[in-house]
């Protein structure tokens, strides 16, 4: 890959694009691959590094200097001149409270710069203080849209330091779950992202299509959101009595409501002239950045956690990975679209081979003891106040589980020094990945795509921040 | 090749038809919907199973119910039988304005003291009403739905 420092001659400037009428080329950003030789420079579109002034790097960190302002170094004269816009955190379109600035060169955007950190709730240290049982409670509402996901992934990372084996049907209950999350999640993602582009009943549709699924989860884990219901050492519950006939019920009525989303969206020529070739983002970028789940597939690169590092025994279930060519919103919308789908494959499959037996595990070191035991036995009387009130002891060491969520890599990584709470817990959020593609993906668009591509990464700052 | 024009209207008709149907808002406070058995409404104390034990308030996250007892002795149940002792509830508090409906109190609770209610309409205009005490608590009993609930 080479790069230069010389300003693309073939990008155009606002008002020669206003004259043609033709959409601005997007310049190609260079990124350094690691590995590769150090570049000469670190301005990675809009992020300036500043390796030696680290005595301020220090007094910002401390916030006895606050620098969140972005100055324009070289104001062109005349027609070229640049003026910076502030876009959030408080805008409808930027999907809660990221916030960007925006360089513009009329009405072509020249850097951005996501700042994020306005929904920071120490969620990261929150877990340090929870034990490995209360964990759940917590991890589910970093991502609220697959608050499954974030519960498996936290799960799994324990249950990986502990070795637990997790009976066959909590697995497949697991998958079940997730797979369905994995809908109602894109659901609102089209829902948001047809909206964010002028789409309105494509949002009513998707967010009443998505409610189908929330009933389901009401009645398996009693709540909407926020379920904390995969626990480490299974689920916390088995499935409702007529399980079966809901999540049947739900496989019926989708394929006719995704036919409706596409007779709205998929030729509508509103939609496609406002997504195709916007937002681009290359493959290499994409890698270099650390962009996953549909962004990264929509380039073309065929990479899902769920076929590369099978979890949960979902390799036992037949799949496809979708993947674009382009990279664009349209991509990404399609990549979500035909998911959907898939993920329904894998949910009808899950549904006919649900295999009989325990929900949780039967390791008594891990599970509480059968209620039925408690009032028998004082062993298992004292067997349960043990397990509570010191937790589970989880042996030393340090693990990470990912698993693929609606947005991308989700990861665990948790540390333990063989306490019942974790030393520290960290979590590779992907939307807070995906967002540090966004200057890229802006570089050189138009300002009416801004809201697009956004929403095309479906961001969730729950995620980002945590 | 289409004619121009053709994707919009395509889906123009999709929201035409949905025009007909009948929409599937459920309109509150007149038309209420049915709380699914496992619901995670409000939770009701039993006092008589209470035994004071402190694990719900141990266990509970964000630490939102408040425990307070004493000691009694017990006439003994035959004559010249051993005086036992019981624990008897002062206080038990849950408040609402902070529980995040997570329901592990329910779970941890060896002694069935602490069900899941599908009631859900109580919200107050200030927020020191959403702290529940024990007698109101138990009020809430009455509603809890036969078994199975969430588990068992």
């Amino acid at each position: 890959m080479t790069r230069t420092n010389e300003p693309d001659q073939t990008a155009l400037t606002g008002e020669a694009a206003a004259q043609t009428g033709e959409r601005p080329r997007r310049r190609t950003v260079d990124v350094w691959l690691t590995g590769t030789e150090e570049p000469d420079y670190t301005d990675e579109a809009s992020q300036e590094f500043q390796p030696d002034d680290t005595e301020r790097e220090l007094a910002e960190q401390l916030g006895s200097v606050v620098d969140d302002d972005y100055f324009i170094e070289e104001q062109p004269q005349g027609d070229d001149e640049r003026m910076i816009v502030n876009m959030g955190p408080q805008h409808p379109s930027t999907h809660g409270v990221l916030r960007l600035q925006i360089e513009l060169e009329g009405e072509i955007i020249r850097r951005t710069k996501p700042i994020i950190g306005y929904l920071h709730t120490g969620m990261e240290k929150t877990a340090e203080d929870l034990m490995f049982m209360q964990g759940g409670t917590n991890v589910t509402r970093m991502d609220y849209l697959a608050p499954f996901h974030n519960e498996l992934c936290y799960s799994l990372a324990v249950e990986r330091l502990l070795g637990t084996d997790i009976p066959p049907r909590a697995q497949a209950i697991r998958i079940l779950m997730t797979e369905l999350n994995r809908i109602s999640s894109h659901l609102v993602a089209l829902a948001t992202n047809a909206m964010d582009v002028g789409a309105i009943s494509m949002m009513l549709y998707g967010f009443r299509d998505r409610e189908q699924i929330l009933d389901f989860f009401e009645k398996a884990t009693g709540l909407r959101m926020n379920h904390n219901y995969i626990r480490p050492g299974g689920v916390a519950a088995d499935l409702p009595p007529g399980w079966r006939a809901d999540v049947t019920e739900i496989l019926d009525t989708l394929p006719r409501r995704l036919d409706q989303y596409d007779a709205i969206l998929e030729k509508n020529p509103i939609w496609v002239e406002r997504t195709q070739n916007v937002g681009v983002v290359t493959t290499e970028e994409a890698l270099a950045y650390g962009l996953t789940g549909p962004t990264l597939r929509a380039t073309g690169l065929e990479w899902d956690l769920r076929k590369s590092n099978p979890y949960s025994g979902i390799e036992q279930y037949e799949f496809d990975v979708i993947t674009g060519e382009n990279g664009d919103v349209y991509d990404r919308y399609r990549i979500r679209v035909d998911e959907i789908y898939q993920s329904m494959n894998i949910v009808k499959q899950v549904t006919d081979t649900m295999p009989k037996g325990d929900y949780m595990t039967g390791d008594r070191k891990v599970a509480p003891p059968p209620r039925g035991r408690i009032n028998e036995s004082m062993e298992a009387l004292i067997h349960h106040f043990k397990l509570f009130t010191e937790g589970f002891r989880v042996p030393e060491g340090e693990t990470y589980a990912a698993v693929e969520s609606p947005r991308g890599e989700l990861g665990c990584y948790l540390v333990s020094t063989g306490g019942g709470k974790p030393w520290r817990m960290h979590t590779r959020a992907p939307s807070f990945y995906n967002i540090q593609g966004l200057p890229i993906m802006m570089a050189d668009s138009l300002v009416a795509d801004t809201v697009a591509t956004i929403a095309s990464l479906d961001p969730i700052m729950g995620d980002v921040d945590r | 090749m289409t004619l121009p024009g053709y994707g919009l209207l395509k889906g123009m008709g999709v929201t035409l038809r949905q025009m007909f149907r009948k929409p599937i808002t459920v309109q509150y406070p007149k038309v209420r919907e049915t709380p699914v058995p496992r619901a995670r409404g409000v939770i009701a104390l039993d006092q008589e199973a209470c035994t004071v034990c402190m694990l719900c308030a141990r266990q509970c996250p964000d630490w939102c119910i408040y425990i307070e007892g004493h000691k009694e002795e017990q006439e003994p149940s035959k004559p010249g039988g051993r005086v036992r002792v019981r624990a008897e509830l002062d206080r038990f508090d849950i408040d609402y304005a902070l529980c995040m409906y997570c329901g592990i109190c329910v779970e941890v609770c060896p002694f069935d003291a602490l069900f899941w209610s599908p009631e859900y309409e109580y919200t107050e205009h200030n927020m020191d009403g959403m702290l529940h005490d024990m007698d109101r608590l138990q009020d809430w009993l009455a509603t809890v739905p036969e078994p199975p609930g969430l588990q068992q």
